[in-house]
């Protein structure tokens, strides 16, 4: 099978190094270099989308157990994006109603957990943010 | 509508507008990259009045089938009028307002062309030298002029709503949450915490109410490369509040390419506060700009949020819109998540 990551890395730089300056001046010029930008990123996060979901899957699941939370969301049928896209969201939704309840109190045991929900959300923050592409001025 | 067509049914227009105008024709129009919000078009009008032949530059604001912000093209005609000729802000004169569809298909207004000056990347902020101070003194003393502007009898004031002094950031904080919540495809966990952290630990009250631009940064203001700012742009999502909510906002790293040693990437942050607080007539309280800085960071998610969802729904094919769902919301998240999470005990 081809190398998604490669063939968007590779349309992207196209995009950014050859049609855009082409398009100069042109509306459509500043829409060639921003697509060709966001093809080379989304050609990094295709790699590594799946693992991230999981990471976070994994982490969520396990701070709503801390919590004490019965947890009924199924686990995914697949490793499909959009399989694990629905896991998540549905246990980011629990997450959110536990932090508010954590918040509510002020107990040393509430306040660690929440130490680890944000941890947690650092963590996550840090993995979600794409690398800014880096395209050498005048490539081809 | 197609650029001819624009551009022919905008001479008619322009003609009743223009007093004495007749043989009214666009000789020359542009589309340009004006902020995804409207669509922005650079025309030179021709035409001839009892004195002789006329080109008027203008710009063309039209609204597009969805923007990055909901915003009310009055609001932006009337912020711009409030500012146009006061102190010395480079502000284009507005022209003309229509808010219905008889004349090009979609509201809009037309103000006078600055004709000098491009804008920043605020990615590539080093091709301001060697005009970085120059620029920074003009970038503050401005916003402190806005600040200082008089909100009763100005034209905003007749647009929008004078919150209480007390009440400032609790309406932008609303209104905000709000957009996150009604726009946001995935759960937000983050600008949820953000927003409940900014519930449980208000400002103080506003020292003054103020004219907030509301997206003055770099990338919305024009520079001639010689050091001077010709043009303040964007006027889109201005309102009446708290001064320092332009102040948190202008200065967000996420338009300096996050350099903490540089206010907004470009004076040092005593040299910026001083040139604020001399034009503005305000005092700098750390601990409320605190707020309104991590308020400017939710502010964001709210438009990011926003414009994923006009892209995603195939509303506005921009590919700026995609840009600002993925690459800015993550940025901004990152920001508030290493800043609030230490606050709960994460990361100490």
């Amino acid at each position: 099978m081809s190398d998604i990551g490669m063939i968007l890395d590779r349309i992207g730089r196209k995009l950014v190094t050859e049609v855009a300056p082409k398009l100069e001046g042109d509306y459509s010029g500043g829409h060639a270099g921003m697509s060709g930008l966001m093809a080379v990123m989304a050609g990094e996060a295709w790699d590594g989308a799946a693992d991230r979901l999981v990471n976070e899957i994994a982490s969520m699941r396990g701070l709503l157990a801390l919590a004490g939370q019965e947890v009924s969301v199924p686990e995914s049928p697949s490793v499909k994006i959009s399989d694990l896209t629905t896991e998540r969201n549905a246990l980011a939704n629990l997450l959110i109603a536990v932090q508010i309840e954590l918040e509510g109190r002020g107990d040393d045991m509430s306040r660690d957990l929440n130490a680890k929900i944000w941890m947690h959300l650092m963590a996550t923050a840090m993995a979600r943010m794409p690398s800014p592409p880096i395209i050498a001025e005048g490539a081809e | 509508m197609r650029e001819e067509d624009l551009a022919t049914k905008f001479a008619a227009y322009a003609e009743t507008r223009l007093p004495g105008a007749r043989n009214a024709r666009v000789s020359s129009i542009n589309r340009i990259h004006g902020g995804a919000s409207r669509q922005t078009y650079s025309i030179d009008l021709a035409y001839e009045d009892a004195t002789g032949p006329k080109v008027k530059a203008l710009i063309l604001r039209r609204d597009p089938p969805d923007s990055l912000i909901d915003t009310e093209r009055r609001v932006e005609f009337a912020a711009i009028k409030s500012a146009y000729g006061q102190r010395d802000l480079p502000v284009p004169e507005a022209l003309f307002l229509e808010t219905k569809n008889d004349a090009l298909g979609a509201p809009f207004f037309v103000m006078g062309r600055i004709e000098s000056g491009t804008p920043l990347n605020p990615f590539k902020l080093d091709d301001v030298e060697p005009h970085r101070a120059a620029i920074g003194e003009q970038f503050f003393r401005h916003l402190g002029s806005i600040a200082a502007l008089p909100v009763e009898g100005s034209a905003l004031a007749v647009e929008t709503e004078t919150p209480a002094l007390d009440q400032c950031w609790r309406r932008e904080l609303d209104y905000w949450a709000n957009e996150i919540r009604s726009n946001a495809k995935d759960p937000q966990l983050v600008a949820e915490a953000a927003i409940r952290h900014l519930e449980r630990n208000p400002p103080p009250p506003a020292q003054r109410l103020s004219i907030v631009h509301g997206d003055y940064r770099t990338g919305n203001y024009l520079q001639d490369g010689e050091g001077t700012m010709t043009a303040i742009l964007d006027w889109e999502m201005a309102h009446i509040g708290d001064p320092y909510e332009d102040l948190a906002w202008a200065t967000d790293l996420l338009w300096c390419a996050n350099d903490q040693e540089r206010a907004a990437g470009l004076l040092p942050w005593p040299e910026a506060i001083e040139v604020w607080q001399k034009a503005s007539g305000c005092s700098f309280d750390p601990a409320a700009f605190e707020w309104w800085s991590l308020f400017a960071h939710v502010k964001a998610l709210g438009i990011w949020v926003t414009s994923e969802k006009a892209f995603a729904n195939g509303e506005n094919d921009d590919p700026i819109l995609a840009w600002s769902g993925w690459f800015t919301h993550s940025a901004h998240e990152l920001m508030l998540a290493m800043r609030l999470g230490p606050k709960y005990g994460a990361g100490a």
